[in-house]
């Protein structure tokens, strides 16, 4: 089963932020909802788990993570991800990422990302027909907590710009799935870990049952 | 001699025996939840095993990491091809003189393959440890489609066959090919197509499809291994063939080797075949000296165990301008999977397909069967049908019903016009087939008539010229015959064994009896109808006749139940087994009566003296007289054997109508009517076939008009559970009205042909008849099956008859 993603995502964070933090592979991982790096085996490799959780089950999946490309100049960072789930399934994932500057306004910025997923076994069998879904609203999740993220970080003019009030993705209503924590303001760290840990089954389910009610209706999300 | 007087007509009543709607005797136990299942086994001491399957469709095994799981309590073994090695047990030959891994040696060649399996105390624990097993996959290309797989630089599913050029069917020309198998005359169907006057051309895709029966496979393997014997329980429709097999692979004797089917819920040829979790349970079970259960679930059912179909077919007919069919030609491509593991008579490496030339009289025909590897479950069954007639009569129904259309024939018409007349039998194809007996005319006139088809022809006309009709409104119609009754042995055969039947009959001192067979009920009722037939041919009421099956210590040899073989074959056996001792009975009976044997008359159950109806002896009165004082000369006891093996097959027909409303809005099709007249020749119990018909045409309907198995570009099966395969349930499934005809077999004891699986096989073109009809004004000549809701709006959008 193979999902391809183009996403363009409008970031109130400036370019140079967001590429700091792009190139910082684990507090990238930590952005993805229950994903982490946890051992690092080269400057480009790394090896990582991700873990999501859909009411009892939970898939757990093992595997590595390598820089294929980082071009600075054009702020792009091409992965390649490779992982297996003890259950039954295997994954992989070619993602391209590319920080262009908002022309209008120069403390924002848009990531744009590139993804082709192919996820083999039970979630293909299972899953099918919810990928789609379900890679947007980890995409979601995870830029949401990308943002929380940069906005947390120390700007070129060293002070960190925090407005995290303002929520591009994540509906402000309490239903919506793993609302992020707010970020600490006077934050110095490089990478704040503001994420939800892993995806919660229940705000899963809710938001995919809302969306697929809103497509009922002919809104597109 | 003083029992009361009875009449002929009450005592032939009180035996119950062929052609009374006698009820089921195995449906006591079954509607109390009494039936004794595999997964009902339970023994002393009993292991579980689960199997670690593949996720991916096609890789290199890295490495397998077994250690955690050995870790884990209540783990027994965790075995994987290195360990079957040894034993040479990590291949294992399949029925179409291929081989198949028993578990993945060095490379997984499908999702869901075998890769190790797990023993363990309980099957939560099994569960968890197959979790536990790491298995690591570099990931080659996989190839899907047949057509590329033909492709020179297609990816090589099986590096085990490398260099091999020659299959167990003659030349292999590239490596994912496994046979070409031509029927016919090729020179002659050619010939047929240069002089023909009009010729048509069709192509067709039989999709892949899963018996699935209700009851997954299984077994439960019992070696002690202090007596060396190796019992096994097991959801099997041959289970002799079984123990010849497990024999052969685990040099057990095969005296030492018993095998049970108990009872089975539903087999549809989904059963027949040898599969990696039977090899393994009995391996586990001889290695720990322990019982294993393995009882598969419904995805791996679906995803692992034999399909069936999966045939893309190219059809052409020739013919005069008129309508008469001058000649045949097909060309099939068939996707055998990973592993050729079709069960097909060792000959037929694509069954009885060559009964494609259908009820119909074709000069010259030709038919060539591809078989090709891909990347997907081993399997190409009969499902519910007689090895590839199902596939055959798609594609002539289909065919004839393209040519009307060209012609502009009404499609009852031009059958009518190419049926084998009723004075040609016995008739031999242009495929070399002897069809017994038929008489398809007065059943198609009995079935036009009943539903009024003229009637029908003018409402749908009315309906086409009507713009705003909501409804498309379709009539199929499907002439088929059927070869079943697997076979005589001088051309068929399993495994080198010939693909006869038996039958073993013991009267008891009392009168009552007991009969063993060959084959094995799964649903069929054999315990209820073979009763029948021993009622009748010995006066033995039917209700004390016990019919057993299925354990190979006690039933004599037969090759099982599959292809409608158990009424032609194992029910000739037991009317020859009856007929046997009915012989034997007379030379008693004469010896009580003291009269020569020629002086006495057989009337329903007893010998009576000609001309003095008061001089007689019943069955009864002979048994008794048989363990008590026999003539001299004559041994006591009174039984029999019979290893019938039939002298042809025998050839089953049916006239088929169904008409369909289709809703132009959203696709949805409405059966308003499906009227199924067969000729099965004599009718053993018809409340038994009645079921088998609706039975079977439920089962045709599900393939027609939902059953799929789709794939990804990947591999990944995404049809694997009931939420997307589709079984029908009293909700969805039409009313049927059911008819026959009666033309005996000339050839059989009695005149019968097999019933059960001639719905299956005739109703699935019968809705394609019907779906494309609807279509067919509009210039539509085929439209591939599931006909589902999805499908069939895309349809309606194409052709534009959407509303």
């Amino acid at each position: 089963m193979e999902v391809k993603l183009d996403k363009q995502y409008p970031l109130d964070v400036d370019a140079a932020r967001a590429w700091a933090l792009l190139n910082d592979l684990k507090a990238v991982a930590s952005c993805m909802p229950g994903a982490e790096i946890t051992e690092q085996l080269s400057d480009t490799s790394y090896k990582g788990a991700v873990k999501v959780k859909v009411g009892p089950a939970v898939a757990q999946f093992g595997g590595t993570v390598d820089v294929v490309e980082s071009v600075e100049t054009e702020r792009k960072m091409v992965l390649r991800g490779k992982g297996a789930d003890k259950g039954g399934s295997s994954a992989s994932m070619d993602l391209t990422a590319i920080i262009t500057p908002d022309p209008a306004n120069p403390a924002h910025c848009v990531l744009n990302g590139q993804a082709a997923v192919i996820v083999n076994g039970k979630f293909a069998q299972f899953g099918g027909r919810l990928m789609v879904q379900v890679s947007d609203m980890l995409l979601a999740q995870f830029v949401e907590n990308f943002r929380q993220t940069a906005l947390s970080m120390p700007s070129a003019q060293g002070t960190a710009l925090a407005s995290p009030e303002a929520s591009l993705t994540a509906p402000s209503d309490s239903t919506s799935p793993a609302a992020p924590e707010k970020a600490a303001p006077a934050a110095t760290r490089t990478a704040a870990p503001v994420v939800a840990k892993e995806i919660n089954g229940v705000a899963l389910v809710w938001a995919l049952l809302k969306g697929w009610i809103g497509s009922l209706f002919g809104k597109r999300s | 001699m003083n029992a009361p007087v009875q009449t002929v007509e009450a005592r032939e009543l009180a035996l119950a025996g062929m052609g009374v709607s006698r009820l089921r005797k195995e449906d006591a136990r079954f509607i109390q939840g009494k039936g004794n299942y595999v997964d009902d086994i339970k023994m002393p001491g009993m292991l579980h095993m689960d199997i670690v399957r593949s996720p991916i469709a096609h890789g290199r095994i890295i490495r397998i990491n077994k250690e955690a799981a050995l870790a884990m309590p209540g783990v027994h073994a965790v075995l994987t091809a290195d360990d079957l090695k040894p034993l040479k047990l990590h291949w294992m030959p399949t029925l179409a003189g291929d081989v198949a891994a028993v578990l993945a040696d060095e490379k997984v060649h499908f999702q869901m393959q075998e890769v190790a399996i797990v023993i363990a105390d309980d099957r939560y624990i099994a569960a968890d440890a197959v979790e536990a097993v790491e298995v690591e996959y570099e990931e080659l290309p996989v190839v899907l489609d047949p057509y590329a797989a033909l492709q020179p630089d297609a990816p090589v599913v099986r590096d085990d066959l490398a260099g091999k050029t020659e299959g167990a069917h003659g030349k292999r020309d590239h490596h994912n090919h496994i046979f070409t198998w031509d029927a016919g005359d090729k020179s002659a169907a050619d010939a047929a197509f240069d002089r023909a006057e009009v010729t048509v051309s069709q192509h067709m895709y039989y999709p892949r499809v899963h018996p699935c029966p209700l009851e997954t496979c299984g077994c439960v393997a019992s070696f002690d291994p202090i007596k060396g014997d190796l019992t096994t329980f097991i959801t099997s429709q041959a289970p002799h063939v079984v123990r010849t097999v497990v024999s052969m692979l685990s040099g057990i004797p095969e005296s030492k080797v018993r095998i049970v089917s108990p009872d089975i819920g539903g087999g549809f040829g989904n059963k027949v075949g040898i599969y990696p979790g039977y090899v393994c349970a009995i391996v586990a079970s001889i290695v720990l000296g322990r019982p294993v259960k393995w009882v598969e679930d419904r995805i791996e059912n679906i995803s692992s165990t034999a399909f069936a179909r999966d045939y893309h077919m190219d059809g052409e007919l020739a013919a005069t301008s008129d309508g008469k069919i001058t000649g045949l030609r097909v060309n099939v491509v068939a996707d055998h999977g990973a592993f050729d593991a079709c069960a097909d008579p060792t000959k037929f490496p694509a069954g009885m397909f060559h009964i494609v030339s259908g009820s119909y009289d074709i000069p010259a025909a030709h038919a060539s069967v591809k078989g090709v590897y891909t990347n997907k479950a081993p399997g190409g069954v009969a499902y519910r049908c007689s090895f590839r007639v199902t596939e055959a009569v798609y594609l002539i129904e289909r065919m004839v019903d393209v040519l009307a259309q060209k012609l502009g024939m009404d499609k009852a018409e031009i059958r009518a016009k190419n049926f084998i007349r009723k004075e040609q039998f016995p008739y031999t194809s242009a495929f070399g087939f002897e069809y017994d007996s038929g008489d398809y005319q007065t059943a198609l006139d009995k079935v036009l008539e009943a539903v009024d088809y003229k009637g029908l022809r003018a409402e749908q006309a009315a309906k086409r010229a009507d713009p705003a009709s909501p409804t498309l409104m379709g009539i199929g119609l499907v002439t088929f015959t059927e070869v079943v009754g697997a076979g005589p042995s001088k051309i068929c055969d399993i495994l080198g064994v010939g693909m006869f039947d038996s039958c073993e009959i013991r009267i008891h001192p009392t009168g009552s009896a007991i009969a063993r067979m060959g084959t094995i009920t799964q649903g069929q009722g054999h315990q209820t109808t073979y009763a029948q037939i021993i009622a009748t041919e010995l006066g033995i009421p039917s209700e004390v006749i016990q019919v057993e099956e299925g354990d190979t210590s006690t039933a004599p040899y037969g090759l099982g139940t599959y292809g409608s073989r158990s009424t032609p074959v194992a029910g000739a056996a037991i009317a020859l087994a009856a007929r046997k001792i009915h012989a034997k009975a007379r030379k008693i009976a004469a010896h009580m009566l003291e009269v020569n044997e020629n002086d006495l008359d057989w009337e329903v159950d007893r010998f009576k003296v000609k001309g003095d109806d008061s001089k007689y002896k019943t069955m009864a009165d002979v048994a008794w007289q048989a363990y008590h004082q026999p003539p001299d000369g004559l041994e006591p006891g009174l039984e029999a054997v019979h290893y019938y093996d039939p002298p042809n097959f025998t050839f089953p027909f049916g006239i088929y109508l169904c008409v369909v409303d289709i809703d132009r809005s959203t696709g949805e099709t409405k059966i308003r009517r499906f009227y199924a007249l067969d000729d099965c020749g004599t009718r053993i119990n018809p409340m038994i076939i009645e079921g088998q018909i609706h039975g079977g045409l439920t089962e045709g309907f599900a393939v027609a008009m939902g059953q799929q198995m789709p794939f990804d570009a990947q591999g990944n099966l995404l049809g694997n559970t009931l939420m997307d395969y589709f079984l029908p349930t009293f909700v969805e499934t039409p009313h049927w009205e059911t008819d026959h005809t009666v033309t005996p077999s000339p050839h059989h004891p009695l005149g019968a042909k097999g019933v059960a699986e001639s719905p299956h096989v005739g109703s699935i073109p019968t809705f394609t008849s019907a779906m494309v009809d609807a279509f067919s004004h509009l210039g539509v000549t085929h439209l591939d099956m599931p006909h589902n809701a999805f499908r069939t709006w895309k349809a309606l959008r194409e052709h534009g008859a959407a509303l």
